[in-house]
């Protein structure tokens, strides 16, 4: 434990050891090299499985870069990640919103609670193939089976994770927020939401990654456009270096969402937490 | 007038065998304006009680609570009365400068006379060059300071302590103290000070309050007329100590 400050300028030492910020930089470059390998030697791998099996079945990496590119040039690409973007954003915000709202009503009644517990269960057992036969069967060809698909997908997962939530609130601070005659609206965004944040960050994105998953099954079997449908399409064909294409743009995709959004967001939301628990 | 008066309060909390534990037993209590008041009593006397009582948290089952001659339940003025926990109950997502907010934003002050007064708070408190550090970033005795602030921010007339530095190094608690009788003499309010520790108690108060436990009674009363600054370790702040230990 540190003095009581003197002047305004002293330090905070909080006895944690520093990092050296040379050797940090080292085991980085050190990591980016090993990373850089073993990219280098999948591709190896793979050039040298294609060698041995007809296209259709493994492509080898350079007729799947062709692919690629050919994909990219052709007009409907980005129309299809388009709509199938749409379908997964749109499924995954209604999913978080009817999630985080009845995750906190769940948790703050604890009648409704116990009430209701059952149909939670009911929907995450149900599987999402079979999601997507009902969804087909009421909405048709129609964008809303896949959104569905995704809602039923993302829900029950952001929905348990905020009703959990609830229950890891500091009920001292509640007592706090009382003393300082808060109403309940303010102590429900000053303390439960800030203290269900990172639960709900993470099960977000666990329930976005599914969602982005089971929206191709759902598109393969109830959209006339979207990946889903082009995926089925090349499959169908037995163009396997277009499905290979596919499988690489999304999984880019998904790389760049993960670095360019998630990582700067929870960096920014959750800085106030101990640097030991986010190394 | 007392700023605080608490009429012949009883209290029983129901308990899980259906029987009902009488905690606090004809509670009589007299807070005159701008004094420091000191409870003191053993752990489950129901000192905690009484000042949740006092703050309008719980409602006493029998007697009376008033604030400024005002009777609680038709007291509306509650925002210039604070109160300070045992925890610090620093909000860990928030830098020192939005907790000290925190007390502010319940009254609906506005951002720029907010940032203002927090400020000059913190100021106050002496922790200027820290304003945004996160309580995980500060030392006991700092998040300590920060809670006080948080507890001044609203200027309050009336502020409860439930046993705030029970938890703090002797030499920080005794910075506490000081700090805690400077700001008084500074800001003019009153204080309802709950400890178990009896030195505290005369060290910090005009008068001293001895509970005996089960049911909460008031056992004796005694005004400490010394001199401020008190030092903890003088003769006369230790006799004073011996004769209230005497009544616990």
């Amino acid at each position: 434990m540190s003095a009581v400050p003197v002047s305004p300028a002293a330090p905070v030492d909080d006895g944690r050891p520093k990092p050296v910020p040379g050797a940090a930089r080292d085991r980085r470059l050190k990591l980016a090299a090993l990373r850089l390998a073993l990219l280098v030697a999948l591709l190896a791998i793979w050039q040298v499985a294609s060698l041995g099996a007809p296209p259709f079945v493994l492509p080898s990496p350079m007729r799947v870069w062709e692919a690629w590119t050919t994909l990219v040039a052709s007009p409907t690409f980005w129309k299809d990640l388009g709509v199938t973007f749409e379908r997964i954003v749109t499924g995954f915000a209604l999913a978080a919103i009817f999630g985080v709202v009845v995750g906190l009503v769940l948790g703050a009644s604890k009648t409704l609670g116990e009430f209701f517990e059952p149909v939670l269960t009911l929907i995450t057992t149900v599987s999402s193939a079979i999601w997507a036969i009902f969804a087909l069967i009421w909405f048709g060809l129609s964008n809303w089976t896949t959104i569905f698909v995704v809602f039923m997908t993302a829900m029950p997962l952001i929905l348990t994770t905020v009703w959990q939530g609830t229950r890891t609130v500091n009920a001292d601070f509640v007592e706090l927020a009382r003393t300082f005659r808060m109403s309940q609206a303010q102590v429900l965004t000053k303390i439960y939401l800030p203290t269900i944040l990172p639960l709900f960050f993470s099960s977000a994105r666990l329930a976005f990654g599914f969602g982005a998953r089971v929206s191709l099954v759902a598109e393969t079997l109830g959209a006339s456009s979207g990946v889903g449908v082009r995926l089925k399409q090349a499959a169908d064909l037995l163009q396997t270096d277009q499905v290979f294409a596919w499988t690489l743009t999304l999984v880019a995709l998904m790389l760049a969402l993960e670095a360019l959004v998630l990582k700067p967001l929870e960096a920014r939301l959750f800085r106030w937490k101990k640097q030991a628990e986010a190394s | 007038m007392s700023v605080v008066k608490v009429q012949s309060v009883s209290k029983w909390f129901p308990r899980r065998d259906g029987e009902s534990l009488h905690v606090l037993q004809n509670i009589d209590l007299d807070v005159p304006e701008k004094a420091i008041v000191a409870i003191v009593g053993a752990s489950g006397c129901g000192k905690s009680t009484l000042l949740n009582i006092i703050a309008g948290l719980v409602t006493p089952d029998r007697g009376c609570v008033f604030l400024n001659g005002v009777k609680a339940s038709a007291f509306e003025d509650w925002r210039s009365l604070t109160y300070m926990f045992q925890e610090d109950r620093l909000l860990p997502w928030r830098t020192a400068t939005q907790n000290v907010a925190f007390g502010l934003e319940a009254a609906g002050v506005a951002r720029p006379e907010r940032r203002e007064r927090v400020t000059e708070t913190l100021a106050l408190v002496g922790l200027s060059g820290f304003a945004d550090a996160y309580p995980h970033e500060l030392s006991g005795g700092m998040r300590s300071r920060v809670a006080l602030a948080r507890s001044l921010v609203t200027r309050p007339q009336i502020l409860l302590m439930d046993e705030p530095f029970s938890k703090l190094d002797p030499s920080i608690r005794t910075q506490m103290h000081d700090e805690v009788l400077r700001i008084k003499e500074l800001m003019g309010m009153t204080i309802v000070f709950v400890t178990h520790d009896v030195e505290e108690a005369v060290v910090l108060a005009d008068k001293v309050v001895v509970l005996n436990p089960r049911p909460g009674r008031v056992r004796e009363t005694q005004e400490i007329r010394l001199p401020y600054p008190r030092d903890p370790l003088s003769p006369d702040v230790a006799e004073q100590a011996r004769l209230l230990r005497r009544s616990l």
